[in-house]
């Protein structure tokens, strides 16, 4: 048995460069079949480590391309080890594959490849190790599906720049946070650089990790000699170094790229040391691939993606047009907001599958940590799955069921849950009979492995109006529970229901639970009264220190009280009329400007006579070369806020013109020429159906038949996603589909777009709108 | 860093040539090259090779090294923070996604062409898969070669790279390689040439 974190583990060092000393390259994975004697002996050179690592770094079924079966490899790379006598962990490298939303991977694609290979061998290895990964999100993927597939102990290392951050932006905090929380044995950092250049980033997994420590530097950095890379940092060098990492409590030890069996047999010498005991500091935190946050002080949880009490949102969710969602979150980030609640919990809605797209969508966008709201435990345990990052959980209470229900789902993906002090007999009056329920839910968590700082309270909101004399049972109620070392949060704009001016009662209550240690308001951020309030008491409770932050937002006040954003940035253009801030392409006033146009005239008559002429002004002024292109775009935004402020006081659908479908083909990811037309199209009154990026032929025909659109646009920038043009054409055709197509980008032009078979070709947007306005009379 | 040369290379990438510049415009550019400037992640990875690789003995490569003595194979990136930021803007404020996208774009040609300045001396200009004829297929041959993975620069199926603010492509060490429009694939209806500039730089033709 190995004993981490007791005692010091030596794994053993590099093996492609071995190989590369040994005069083999391509694919090191066929060496295990080809020349076994060869990947024997560099295993059997390393017999000094506790454990030999298998040749598997790129057997996975996405990146592995030779020509033998994965399971062939894999059986036969786990005998090859077994040679040197010592344990043998399962090698896992990435896919090379980026995953989305940056890349068109899927999460699913990503954890079947790695399931394959932990399913062949999770009965003959010794362990498995997920390495130089940069993709958190990936190696989540990679985790659950060894965690999945076999119980034996899990190593997890990633690599880091010298920025200490992933390629992908996490920091070691977050990698710690979200790995330990999905129950990897011993992590850390691989490859990256030299064992000088990791300190930093070692150092600060040792502050924060709660499971062993592992690292297994490269042989410093790489110099370029007679045009060959080669590393020569020295054994004695190495050797102080792991030294170093040790005594400040590393417990795993080994090389990367560069490093030796003389390197490793010299580290060796630390193997089965003591491990020395370290203090790591154990906080509330929930974090994002890229945002880590402390719940501690006051953290603004947004309570706007939730679809109760809001109309649009509801019908946008039916529709399946998440645009309107990831711009609810997107408003609240920049209104302030720290974690963002999300529940998609509609009667009409599959919600377990609504919530893991709801969760790549706005987790695409938004990089705030989200807390996953549901009543029902399948859905929460999608969403957690699919989120990346370390969420919250919106809620369990006191009742067993839903304890049992929900705690193995926390426990598992390691997730931040949220306790509400009710049972089945409902709120309890007093707050002492809250804390009792609050204890028995932390005491339960605890039974399922998660520690009190994994778990959060809220002692539920009353409305003044009905139950006046329980809202400082409520304030007193988070007084007591702190004492169980947990942090709280609180619905808080439940207190007003029922009275006048909700608004001041919300914001003295707010103050007064702050007051009593509320840590995590659920609110509407974009209320600049309530997250002002948040921000005046961080200053007046001493955790804004200097009030640097209350500085920064409150530095140009002016007196009027508005969301933050406008506070923070006030825009210095300003537009007479309506007509003028569409040529302006002023987006912030287009929306006021508009209603007080619609004071004195009926919405058709702003349609035509105001945003179309307008429009119709900076069309001209851009075909003249008068005008850029951004401004053209900022007109057109201009445009589509006010159209949707029309919209409102029309019947629904009477202004919308048509509806268009938008998608840029399969094989290729350049969206922003079909953002432009996207954006120039609604603010003529079309209706937009974007489909996005590396859209297949068929989802493109799927969406023509369901949206019965006017005309369907297909982009594509480069030259060799044309056929992919070609495929999309003829699925919409044969499909049985009369909608014109319209292609654009920038290889197309109208001989190529007759060549495969496009109905239009329009140069830029504004040609599009035209083209399909004269089809539209027709 | 020479920004009224980055401004022009912007300017050209956002098409604006025969247009007067705008005040607006030019402060959203120096915004966003700001912005540019604590998001990007600049990583370069490159091999030295004195014997050629097999994917560059045919042209236009051949033409394009005449007379060298060695090739510089590399890929480039700004990182997938980048990326973000101009999709976020897409979402919030669109005609500065498509500032960024464009500064973006300049700003990784000028930090690469900074940084081949200490690659040594008598480097020619980067020439990329696509350019003069050539395949974007060849990229395959350059990931084979780097595994530029390691920098975070992945390339699909289809050929092209993310983060998309990423380029691969060869320096020929020493050789008298010009830049040319001649074998452009856009040449024949390029905008920026009826206006009198190259997406290359600002010399005039």
């Amino acid at each position: 048995m190995l004993r981490l974190g007791e005692v010091v583990t030596v794994f053993d060092g590099g093996m492609g460069s071995e190989l590369e000393k040994l005069g083999f390259c391509g694919c090191p994975e066929d060496l295990n079949i080809t020349h076994p004697e060869v990947i024997k002996k560099i295993h059997l050179s390393y017999s000094s480590a506790d454990c030999i690592m298998t040749n598997t770094f790129g057997l996975n079924k996405i990146k592995y391309k030779g020509g033998y079966g994965i399971k062939e490899l894999a059986l036969k790379a786990v005998e090859n080890a077994r040679v040197a006598g010592k344990k043998v962990i399962f090698d896992i490298g990435p896919t090379g594959a980026m995953i989305e939303p940056l890349g068109t991977l899927t999460f699913d694609e990503a954890y079947e490849a790695f399931a394959e290979i932990v399913e062949y061998t999770k009965d003959i290895v010794d362990g498995y190790i997920a390495e130089t990964f940069s993709d958190l999100y990936e190696m989540k993927a990679c985790i659950l599906a060894i965690k999945e597939h076999s119980d034996k102990p899990v190593f997890a290392t990633m690599t880091f720049d010298t920025t200490g951050r992933t390629l992908t932006g996490s920091t070691p905090e977050i990698v710690a946070n979200t790995l330990e929380g999905l129950g990897v044995d011993a992590l850390g950092v691989n490859c990256s650089a030299g064992p000088k250049e990791l300190e930093g980033v070692v150092e600060r997994f040792l502050k924060c990790s709660g499971v062993p420590v592992m690292v297994q530097p490269n042989r410093g950095l790489p110099v370029l000699k007679d045009g060959r890379t080669e590393y020569i940092l020295d054994i004695e060098e190495f050797d102080f170094y792991i030294d170093k990492f040790i005594r400040n409590g590393v417990a795993v030890v080994g090389g990367c790229c560069g490093t030796t069996p003389e390197f490793i047999k010299k580290i060796s010498r630390f193997s089965g040391q003591k491990v020395k005991p370290r203090n790591v500091e154990r906080a509330t935190v929930v974090n994002s691939a890229t945002k880590a946050v402390n719940i501690s002080g006051v953290k603004i949880c947004g309570e706007r993606l939730n679809p109760t009490g809001k109309k649009k949102l509801k019908e946008a969710l039916i529709s399946e047009n998440y645009d309107f969602l990831v711009d609810e979150a997107v408003a609240q980030q920049e209104a302030g907001a720290d974690v963002l609640d999300l529940n998609v919990g509609l009667p009409q809605l599959d919600e377990k599958s609504v919530i893991v797209k709801a969760v790549r969508k706005v987790q695409e966008f938004v990089d705030l940590p989200l807390q996953i709201d549901s009543s029902e435990s399948e859905a929460i345990a999608q969403g957690v799955r699919y989120y990346n990052g370390v969420p919250l959980i919106n809620s369990v209470n006191g009742e067993t069921e839903v304890m049992d229900a929900i705690f193995p789902i926390a426990k598992k993906y390691g997730a931040v849950v949220l306790g509400l002090t009710m049972d089945s007999r409902g709120v309890p009056k007093t707050a002492k009979e809250r804390f009792a329920i609050a204890k028995r839910i932390v005491e339960r968590a605890e039974s399922y492995g998660i520690p009190r700082h994994k778990v959060m309270i809220d002692t539920l909101v009353l409305t003044a109006s009905a139950e006046q004399k329980l809202v400082k049972e409520t304030v007193e109620a988070l007084r007591l529970v702190q004492s169980l070392g947990v942090k709280t949060a609180l619905g808080v704009s439940n207190v007003s229901f029922g009275l006048p001016n909700r608004g001041l009662l919300n914001k003295t209550f707010l103050t007064m639970a702050m007051t009593c240690g509320l840590n995590m308001p659920i609110m509407n951020p974009l209320d600049g009264e309530m997250t002002g309030a948040v921000k005046a008491f961080g200053v007046l409770s001493g955790t804004d220190e200097n009030a640097e932050s209350y500085i920064d937002i409150y530095k140009d006040y002016t007196g009027t009280v508005s969301a933050l954003k406008t506070v923070k940035e006030e825009k210095t253009l300003d537009a007479k009329s309506l007509y003028d801030c569409i040529k302006k392409g002023i987006k912030s006033q287009a929306a006021e400007l508009c209603l007080r146009e619609l004071e004195t005239a009926d919405p058709m008559t702003v349609v035509n006579d105001v945003l179309i002429k307008a429009l119709e002004e900076v069309g001209k002024l851009y075909d003249g070369g008068k005008l850029f292109l951004p401004q053209l775009v900022s007109s057109a935004e201009a445009a589509k806020c006010a159209f949707a402020v029309v919209c409102e006081r029309l019947p629904k659908g009477a202004a919308k013109k048509a509806v268009i479908v938008l998608a840029t083909v399969k094989g290729d990811v350049h969206d922003i020429g079909k953002n432009i037309v996207k954006v120039v199209l609604q603010s003529y009154g079309y209706e937009v159906i974007d489909l996005g990026k590396d859209v297949p032929p068929q989802t493109v025909a799927d969406a023509c038949l369901k949206h019965k659109p006017f005309a369907v646009g297909l982009s594509a920038l480069m030259t060799t996603t044309v056929k992919g043009m070609e495929e999309t054409v003829s699925a919409i055709k044969n499909a049985g589909c009369s909608c014109a197509v319209f292609v654009g980008g920038a290889v197309l032009n109208s001989e190529i777009a007759k060549k495969i078979g496009a109905d239009y070709y329009t140069k830029d947007a504004l040609e599009c709108v035209k083209t399909l306005d004269k089809l539209l009379l027709k | 860093m020479n920004s009224s040369k980055l401004n022009e290379q912007i300017y050209a990438y956002l098409g604006f040539h025969s247009v007067e510049r705008s005040e607006e415009v030019d402060a959203e550019i120096s915004k966003c090259l700001d912005e540019l400037k604590e998001l990007a992640h600049f990583r370069y990875t490159y091999k030295f090779f004195s014997a050629l690789p097999d994917f560059l003995l045919c042209e236009p490569y051949t033409e394009y090294l005449r007379g060298s003595s060695g090739v510089i194979v590399a890929v480039m990136t700004l990182g997938c923070e980048v990326d973000a930021r101009i999709k976020f803007y897409g979402r919030t404020d669109a005609a500065k996604s498509l500032v960024l996208d464009a500064a973006a774009s300049a700003y990784l040609e000028y930090l690469s062409d900074e940084y081949e300045k200490t690659l040594g001396e008598n480097l020619s200009y980067r020439f990329c898969p696509g350019y003069g004829g050539s395949s974007v297929e060849d990229l395959k041959h350059i990931f084979e070669i780097l595994s530029p993975e390691k920098i975070g620069v992945t390339l699909s199926e289809t050929n092209y790279m993310l983060p998309s603010k990423s380029m691969a492509g060869i320096i020929a060490v020493g050789g008298k390689a010009k830049k040319s429009c001649k074998n452009c694939i856009v040449y024949e209806h390029c905008n920026l040439r009826k206006g009198g500039a190259k997406c290359y730089g600002s010399e005039k033709l």
